[in-house]
């Protein structure tokens, strides 16, 4: 393992559990998450993608651990190990009271700039709210880190004094990314931060994460199912299916060479702004994404692969490395 | 650049804002809460007591320190001092001492056993509400009820709401087992007779002001559970919530800076109506014999003793009216307040 890695993500599976019957006994388990490898280097950024109901909010939440409040029985399998400086935090094992002191270091946006603000609270408050929690900065020098994170995103520092109501959707997304930034974390998990906004603004925002990445040496977990502004913005691809990692690698390898039939086939759906090119061949996948309460045996692609055999749906294919640094759960297309 | 931005106004400014602007419901506002602060200085309006008494070159208090006997200021009267024939005597004798009496010199308590007072004296300029069946001033016992029922009703509404608010904050927020816990325990201690419980408890006990806001609360906490569960649950599956701790914020903090001021739309709406019904509550009880003990001032216990003399029209006519509109301008509050915090006025989205 290199020293450059930041997080390592093994094995990790989260399922909720469904309860049912006289005496709500378990019935079965939503398997949200299903046992998925990969992991981020310090500056990089990794795009997810899959369709809706994948499990790619669900990786995001739990790498930041915020599941458990809302269901507070979820289970989560694996490991979720966060190299900070020297020391392994697994935030997969401690509970919410340890892993506090590392809270500063993951940070989140959030996919509705609507919802993510708290409406009582002026932006002077929503920013400088982590800065009161992992800094012993005074209330001057709050101000004042909150006045530059707002230049830094693009608003002005008299904005401060407003509350979220007063903005627009792209505006209220800059504080979003204000309130991550703001003690300098490590990680920003981004879920689907450009999907609620307009596509104009879409740029724009997408842009300005760009510029700021650099400037604050930060690594993106940029969740989204735009493939295009995952390609535009990611080092690395990963690509869900039902809970599964279906492939994962190199940015540019997996968007124009990808491997996994289902890669393939969500590829071919993006939309190209290229006339001459109409005639590309658009993979149509049959049938419905199955429940994630009833997942198929084997693969659990198998049911609407194109290429499946019966063999597919004896066990879970492995996840491997086909080419370098390029990782496809698929043994047929090897 | 811009102009200088106006300071931002907070949801609760705009709303306050609005309210201001429902006129009747405004008014009235101003007007219990007039009458409510002065009701606190009931002792220096309306006594019995003289405010300040000059005897032979000395100063006397009565109205702030209390109880002088007759023979302190040379009037020859059993027991306490009575003012009223002093300032009278001592007019009359154009004597060196004097006295100020509050504006109305009637008290709540004293009855025919203080040399003047009658039974039931029709509303005249020195009785504005006549007095009642043991020859208290009517007018005086309204006034001072009035401060006693406002207090309970705000002391009860108050605490009702702290408990509320903690026990439904906290299972809606957890939820899971604890949140079931309470359900059932909510649903146990609901289903209990609590107008008996009360009857019964005050017949073994003798009630005092405490103690009834003490019953009714281990009652009447139940109400605002079910609300701020509700809320909680609603709130704390937004992304503000999990923003918050996502950055390492605490679950109290969570709960009482992030999810709370969310959630005072409910309480807030409901405070007047929670009044209205703490008011009606106690003149219920008093009515009934299980309120305040007896010589305590208290509308249920004037409507009782009004409705056993019918014929003397001004002791029923007087509490009624009080209630009456007491109540109306507390509901006048409700109804401004719901309006001023209609979620279709100020959403989010606007």
């Amino acid at each position: 393992m290199s020293n450059k890695t930041l997080v390592d993500v093994k094995n990790l599976s989260v399922y909720f559990p469904v309860h049912g019957g006289v005496f709500s006994k378990r019935i079965a388990s939503v398997k949200a998450v299903d046992g998925i490898s990969f992991s981020i280097d310090r500056k990089q950024i990794v795009g997810m993608v899959g369709e809706s109901g994948c499990g790619k909010t669900t990786v995001g939440r739990a790498m930041i651990n915020i599941l458990r409040h809302v269901a507070p029985d979820v289970e989560i399998g694996g490991s979720i190990e966060y190299h900070f400086d020297d020391k392994v935090v697994d935030f997969a094992a401690l509970t919410s009271s340890q892993i506090r002191k590392y809270r500063s270091r993951v940070q989140m946006i959030f996919q509705d700039p609507y919802a993510s603000l708290n409406p009582r609270m002026t932006v002077a408050q929503i920013i400088s709210e982590p800065l009161q929690l992992h800094t012993n900065m005074n209330n001057k020098e709050q101000a004042e880190r909150v006045a530059w994170l707002l230049d830094k995103v693009g608003l002005q520092p008299e904005q401060a004094r407003r509350y979220p109501h007063e903005f627009s959707g792209g505006q209220r997304q800059r504080v979003g990314i204000a309130r991550a930034l703001a003690t300098n974390p490590d990680l920003i998990i981004c879920d689907e931060p450009v999907s609620a906004l307009d596509v104009s603004i879409q740029a724009q925002v997408i842009n300005l994460m760009m510029d700021l990445q650099e400037e604050f040496d930060v690594s993106y977990l940029f969740i989204a199912h735009d493939l295009s502004v995952v390609e535009h913005i990611s080092d690395k691809i990963a690509v869900m299916y039902l809970g599964d990692m279906a492939e994962y690698g190199n940015a540019h390898e997996v968007y124009h060479h990808p491997r996994h039939p289902y890669s393939k086939a969500l590829l071919s759906a993006v939309p190209l702004p290229d006339p001459s090119r109409k005639n590309r061949k658009r993979i149509v996948l049959k049938g419905d994404v199955p429940t994630p309460l009833n997942k198929p045996s084997g693969c659990a692609f198998r049911t609407r692969c194109p290429v499946a055999e019966p063999s597919c749906a004896e066990e879970k294919p492995v996840f491997e490395e086909h080419a370098s640094d390029h990782f496809v759960a698929c043994p047929i297309v090897k | 650049m811009p102009e200088q931005q106006e300071i931002s106004l907070s949801i609760l400014k705009k709303r306050w804002l609005k309210f201001k602007t429902l006129k009747r419901g405004y008014y009235s506002f101003i007007i219990l809460i007039i009458l409510y602060t002065l009701s606190w200085f009931l002792p220096m309006l309306i006594n019995n007591r003289a405010l300040i008494v000059s005897y032979e070159g000395e100063l006397y208090l009565p109205a702030i320190s209390g109880y002088y006997p007759g023979s302190e200021f040379g009037q020859d009267v059993p027991g306490e001092a009575i003012y009223r024939d002093l300032k009278e005597s001592w007019e009359q004798f154009e004597s060196d001492n004097w006295l100020l009496m509050p504006p109305y010199p009637y008290s709540p308590f004293e009855d025919i056993t203080v040399k003047g007072n009658k039974m039931y004296e029709a509303p005249s300029s020195t009785h504005w509400l006549g007095t009642d069946n043991t020859g208290r001033d009517v007018f005086a016992r309204l006034c001072y009820a009035f401060n006693i029922s406002i207090s309970f009703a705000l002391v009860l509404t108050i605490l009702n709401y702290i408990i509320g608010v903690l026990v439904g904050g906290s299972m809606g927020y957890f939820g899971g087992k604890f949140d079931l816990f309470f359900q059932r325990i909510i649903e146990i201690w609901s289903s209990l007779p609590m107008l008996f419980v009360i009857i019964i408890i005050s017949s073994i006990i003798r009630p005092s002001f405490f103690l009834l806001i003490f019953i009714y609360t281990i009652v009447n906490w139940i109400g605002m559970t079910y609300l701020m569960r509700a809320e909680f649950y609603r709130e704390k599956s937004k992304d503000y919530v999990a923003a918050a701790l996502s950055m390492g914020q605490t679950n109290f903090k969570v709960m009482f800076k992030h999810i709370l001021p969310n959630s005072l739309v409910p309480i807030i709406t409901y405070f007047p109506f929670s009044v209205v019904g703490g008011i009606s509550a106690l003149v219920g009880l008093d009515y009934l014999g299980f309120g305040m003990p007896p010589p305590t001032p208290s509308w249920g216990q004037m409507l009782d003793v009004g409705l056993q003399n019918i014929s003397k029209w001004w002791m029923v006519f007087a509490p009624v009216s009080a209630q009456f509109v007491t109540l109306i301008m507390v509901v006048f509050i409700g109804e401004a307040v719901r309006e001023a915090f209609d979620p279709k006025v100020y959403s989010r989205l606007r």
